[in-house]
C-alpha cells in the first residue's frame, strides 16, 4: 500500500471540522428549524461573539496564563462605549476607538500586575474581574444605556448574504485572519509565541518576555472590548448584566473554544482557526440542544463535560508532542 | 556461589533512535567500592536507572544476591536494599533532619499522630552510626552542603540499604569534606556490610577510594570490573574516551597588553559576588573555572542584567555601559550568552529548528510593519546551520526530537547567526558525544581567531586547558586566581586546583 494520509487529516482542526459536520447533520435531522434562515442567522450572531471571546482568551493562554476578567472587562468596555455614545454624544467611530483603547488599558493592568508581582494571572485576573465589574456597577449605578445611535444598533441587526449571516460574524472571521497573519508572518507574533513557550530561553535569546506578556494581556483586553461592542450592537443596548454576574457567562465559551481548538494550556502554541472551529462547535451544540429542548441544566452539563474532555485532550496533546506547526 | 551482591549481565537498553546500553556487564562485589566511569552519554545514568528500577532493560538480566530480579519501580529497588544518593539533594529543605530520615516510616503514637520524640531518637541512631554530630531537630536548609550530603547517606542507611549508589557525591564538597566523606564510606563498607557504586568524573578520587572499576563507552563495556590497581590514570582516560587525552594547542597568540574590550571593575552583586575584577581582550578566550556553586554562571547573568549589580562598573571599549536585559546586551552591545542548560534556557524544545535558530535575528530581519516570513529567516540562518552540520530531517522538525549534540549545535547556531562581538559560553559540551565535542572545540577556537571574544565556563578541566587563553579561578563568588594558560595539563591543573584549595 502506498497510501499516505495527508498531514491535514492528522491535525486537531480536521477532527474538529468532522465534529462540526457531524453535529450539523445530527441537528438537521433531529430538530425542526435548525437549518431555517432564522436559526442560521441567529447562530451566526452568537458564533461571532463566541469566536471573539475565544480569541481573547487564546492570546493569554499563549503565555501559559488565563484571563478570568474577560467577561467583566468586556462588559466594562461596552458600558464605557454606551456612555461615550449616549451620554457624551461622541461620534460612533471615535467611540469605538476609545472603547478598544480602554479595553487594551484594562488588559495592560492585568498584564502589568501579573508581570511585576510574578503572581499567576489566574489570581490577578480573578481580582481584577471583581474590581472591573465592581467599578463598572458603581459608576453606571447598574443602569443600562438603551438609547444608542440607531446606525450602531441597526448594524447589529443587519442581515447579509440573502439574510443568512450577521455582519458581526464577518468581523470575527476577519479578526481570525488578522491574528493568523500576526502570529505567522510578523516578528512580534513570533516573539509572543516564543515567550509563551519558554520564557527563560526567550529572555536569554534577547526577547523582552515581560513586555511580550503585557502585549498578550493588552491584546486580550482589546479583543474582549471588541466582543463587548459586538454584543452591545447585537442586543441594541449596553446592559451591565449582559454577560451575567461578573461576566461569568463568557468564561465557558472562552475556555472551550481555544482548548478544543488545540491551544496548549501550558502556553507556546496558538491555533487561531482551531479556536474558530471550537467556538463554532460550542455554539452548535448549545443551539442544537436548546432546539431539542433538553432543558437549561443539560446544556450546561454537556458543555461542562466537553470542557473536561477538551482538557484531557490537552494533556494528551502535550504528551504526544506538538508535531504540528505552532501557528495554525 | 560468587560473592557478588549485584550483577548485571548483557544489559541492552534501547531508546528511540539510540542504543543507550549495548550488552553491558557490571559486577559489584560484597563490601567493595566500585567505580562506574564513562563520559557523558556513555550510558552510566541509564545503567543506574536500571539498577534502581526507573527503567527496565530490553535485554539481559539483573542478579541480586545471585538471584534474578526485576524491579518495576524505584520503590521495589529501595525495598530490596538499593539506594541512590543523587547529585541533586533529595531532602525536603523545610523539614528537620529527623523527619527527612524517617520520612517513609514515621513513628506514630497511640493516637496515630507522629511521635516526634521517637523520630528524633530513631534518626539519632543512624546519625550516630555515621558519627555525625547533627541534632535531628535541625532544619535541613540550615545545614551545610556537605552535611546535607551526609544526611542523604544516613537516610539511605536508615532504609537498611546494602547497596549505595553515589552519583558525583563530591562535586560540591570542599577537599576537607571530601576527605571526611571517604573515611566514612570506607568505614561503612567495613562495618555495615555496605557495597558502594561510586560515580565520579574526578579520577584522583577513584584511585583513592575504589577497589574495582567499570568503564562504559557508547553503551558498551570499555572495561569490566577491573582491579583498580591494574590501571593507571592514562589508561583509564583512554578507556573512557577511546583515545589519549588530547590537549589541543591552538598556537594562537593573544596580546595581553591589548586594550580591554570588556572590563568588570569591582562588581558587587545581589547574589553575593564580591569585588569582581576581570577583563576580556579582543579575540581572547577567557576561561572561568571553579567548583559548582562558585558563582560563575551567576556572574554572567548579572552582567546580562538578569540579576542586580549593586556596585562597580562594566566598561565596553573603556566606556561605561549599563546592561538592563539580555535584549539590551544583544541589540545594543552585541553580547550573547549560550546557556549551560540548553533544555531549559537555551532552546524552546516544543518549537521547530527554524524558529530556534532564528530567534536572535528576528528583530534585525523584520521588514516594514514587523513583517517576517519563514523564507527570510531561513536565508539568514541556513549557512550557520549548514556550517555546524546539524543533522535534522527538516527545518520544521521539533527540536526536542533531535539528539543532544544537534540540539547544542542549534543553540550555538543561533548565536553565530546573531553576529555578536562577545559570547558567553557556559558548559558547551555537557552531555554531548565526543565527536560533536571536539567539533565544538574547534569552532570555539575558530571563532576567537576571527575576532570574537569569548568568556568560557566549563567544569571540564581538559576542555578548559585546551581552549582558554587565560584562566580565572572563582570560589565562593570571588575571583581567587588568574593564570595564563600554558596548555600543559599537569602544570595548569595543579595551579588551578591550588588556587581553589588555598
Amino acid at each position: 500500500m502506498n497510501f499516505k494520509i495527508p498531514n491535514f487529516v492528522k491535525t486537531n482542526q480536521f477532527g474538529l471540522l468532522c465534529l462540526v459536520i457531524f453535529f450539523i447533520c445530527i441537528f438537521s435531522f433531529s430538530t425542526d428549524g435548525f437549518t431555517s434562515r432564522f436559526n442560521i442567522y441567529a447562530l451566526s450572531r452568537v458564533v461571532a461573539l463566541d469566536i471573539m471571546i475565544g480569541l481573547a482568551m487564546m492570546v493569554v493562554i499563549l503565555t501559559g496564563g488565563l484571563n478570568l476578567s474577560l467577561g467583566a472587562l468586556g462588559v466594562s468596555a461596552a458600558m464605557f462605549g454606551g456612555w461615550c455614545m449616549e451620554s457624551m454624544g461622541i461620534p460612533i467611530p471615535i467611540s469605538i476607538i476609545l472603547v478598544l483603547a480602554f479595553g487594551s488599558f484594562l488588559g495592560w493592568i492585568n498584564g502589568f500586575v501579573t508581570v511585576r508581582t510574578g503572581v499567576h494571572s489566574f489570581i490577578v485576573t480573578l481580582a481584577t474581574m471583581s474590581i472591573y465589574f465592581g467599578f463598572m456597577t458603581l459608576l453606571t449605578e447598574a443602569e443600562a444605556f438603551r438609547k444608542l445611535p440607531e446606525i450602531f444598533t441597526d448594524f447589529g441587526s443587519l442581515k447579509l448574504f440573502n439574510k443568512y449571516i450577521s455582519p458581526l460574524l464577518i468581523i470575527s472571521v476577519l479578526t481570525c485572519f488578522i491574528l493568523y497573519y500576526v502570529f505567522k508572518f510578523t516578528d512580534i507574533g513570533r516573539k509572543l509565541i516564543a515567550a509563551g513557550a519558554n520564557p527563560d530561553a526567550a529572555e536569554l535569546s534577547g526577547i523582552s518576555v515581560d513586555r511580550m506578556f503585557i502585549y498578550c494581556h493588552m491584546l486580550s483586553g482589546f479583543l474582549a472590548a471588541l466582543a463587548g461592542i459586538m454584543l452591545t450592537a447585537r442586543i441594541g443596548a449596553a446592559i451591565p448584566s449582559m454577560a451575567g454576574h461578573l461576566g461569568f457567562d463568557w468564561l465557558l465559551p472562552a475556555f472551550l473554544a481555544p482548548v478544543l481548538g488545540g491551544t496548549l494550556l501550558s502556553g507556546g502554541k496558538v491555533t487561531v482557526f482551531g479556536t474558530m472551529l471550537g467556538a463554532i462547535l460550542v455554539t452548535l451544540i448549545n443551539n442544537g440542544l436548546y432546539l431539542i429542548d433538553v432543558g437549561e441544566f443539560w446544556v450546561r452539563f454537556f458543555l461542562g463535560m466537553i470542557l473536561l474532555g477538551a482538557v484531557l485532550l490537552d494533556r494528551a496533546r502535550e504528551y504526544f508532542t506538538v508535531k504540528n506547526s505552532i501557528v495554525s | 556461589m560468587s560473592d557478588n551482591i549485584l550483577e548485571l549481565k548483557k544489559i541492552t537498553k534501547n531508546f528511540p533512535g539510540v542504543k543507550a546500553l549495548d550488552n553491558a556487564n557490571f559486577r559489584l562485589k560484597k563490601k567493595s567500592i566500585h567505580a562506574l566511569l564513562g563520559e557523558n552519554g556513555a550510558g552510566k545514568s541509564t545503567l543506574i536507572k536500571i539498577i534502581t528500577g526507573v527503567y527496565n532493560q530490553n535485554e539481559g538480566e539483573l542478579f541480586l544476591n545471585n538471584k534474578v530480579q526485576s524491579f518495576n519501580s524505584p520503590n521495589e529497588a529501595m525495598n530490596s536494599g538499593i539506594s541512590v544518593v543523587h547529585q541533586e539533594r533529595n531532602l525536603i529543605r523545610r523539614f528537620s533532619v529527623g523527619e527527612n530520615l524517617m520520612l517513609t516510616n514515621l513513628p506514630k503514637n497511640n493516637l496515630g499522630l507522629i511521635d516526634y520524640n521517637a523520630v528524633a531518637k530513631e534518626s539519632k541512631k543512624w546519625l550516630d552510626i555515621m558519627e555525625l554530630d547533627i541534632d535531628p531537630n535541625t532544619i535541613v536548609s540550615d545545614l551545610t552542603v556537605a552535611k546535607m550530603q551526609l544526611c542523604e547517606i544516613a537516610k539511605a542507611l536508615s532504609l537498611e540499604s546494602k547497596i549505595l549508589l553515589l552519583d558525583e557525591p563530591t562535586s560540591s564538597l570542599s577537599p576537607q569534606d571530601t576527605k571526611n566523606l571517604f573515611v566514612l564510606l570506607k568505614r561503612l563498607v567495613a562495618e555495615q556490610d555496605v557495597s558502594i557504586v561510586f560515580v565520579s568524573h574526578k579520577l584522583e578520587e577513584v584511585f583513592e577510594i575504589c577497589d574495582e572499576v567499570t568503564v562504559l563507552r557508547d553503551g558498551k563495556n570499555a572495561c569490566e570490573s577491573e582491579q583498580i590497581t591494574n590501571l593507571n590514570r592514562q589508561q583509564l582516560v583512554k578507556l573512557m574516551i577511546g583515545r589519549d587525552e588530547q590537549i589541543i594547542n591552538s598556537k594562537k597568540t593573544v596580546n595581553f597588553d591589548d586594550k580591554n574590550l570588556l572590563n568588570l571593575q569591582s562588581i558587587n552583586t545581589d547574589l553575593g559576588h564580591k569585588d569582581i575584577n576581570l577583563n576580556l581582550k579582543k579575540g581572547e578566550i577567557l576561561g572561568l573555572y571553579g567548583l559548582v556553586g562558585a558563582g560563575r554562571t551567576e556572574l554572567l547573568k548579572c552582567v546580562l542584567g538578569l540579576e542586580k549589580i549593586n556596585s562597580g562598573q562594566i566598561l565596553l571599549n573603556n566606556k561605561e555601559i549599563k546592561i538592563k536585559s539580555p535584549k539590551d546586551a544583544l541589540e545594543k552591545f552585541k553580547i550573547g550568552y549560550i546557556s549551560e542548560d540548553r533544555k531549559k534556557e537555551g532552546l524552546i524544545l516544543m518549537h521547530d529548528v527554524l524558529s530556534n535558530a532564528g530567534i536572535t535575528v528576528w528583530s534585525n530581519l523584520k521588514k516594514i510593519l514587523s513583517f517576517l516570513n519563514d523564507q527570510i529567516v531561513y536565508n539568514k540562518v541556513d549557512p550557520y546551520v549548514k556550517q555546524l552540520e546539524v543533522k535534522t530531517p527538516s527545518y520544521q522538525q521539533i527540536v526536542s526530537n533531535l539528539s543532544g549534540g544537534n540540539q547544542q549545535k542549534i543553540s550555538v547556531a543561533k548565536w553565530l547567526a546573531s553576529g555578536t562581538d562577545i559570547l558567553f559560553i557556559d558548559e558547551p559540551t555537557v552531555g554531548i558525544d565526543i565527536k560533536t565535542k571536539s567539533y565544538l572545540h574547534e569552532l570555539i577556537i575558530d571563532l576567537s581567531l576571527k575576532g570574537t571574544s569569548i568568556i568560557l565556563i566549563t567544569s571540564d578541566m581538559p576542555e578548559m586547558i585546551s581552549l582558554a587563553d587565560r584562566i580565572i579561578t572563582m570560589k565562593d563568588f570571588k575571583v581567587v586566581g588568574e593564570t595564563i594558560n600554558t596548555h600543559n595539563y599537569e602544570e595548569m591543573s595543579s595551579s588551578i586546583m591550588g588556587n581553589i584549595h588555598e
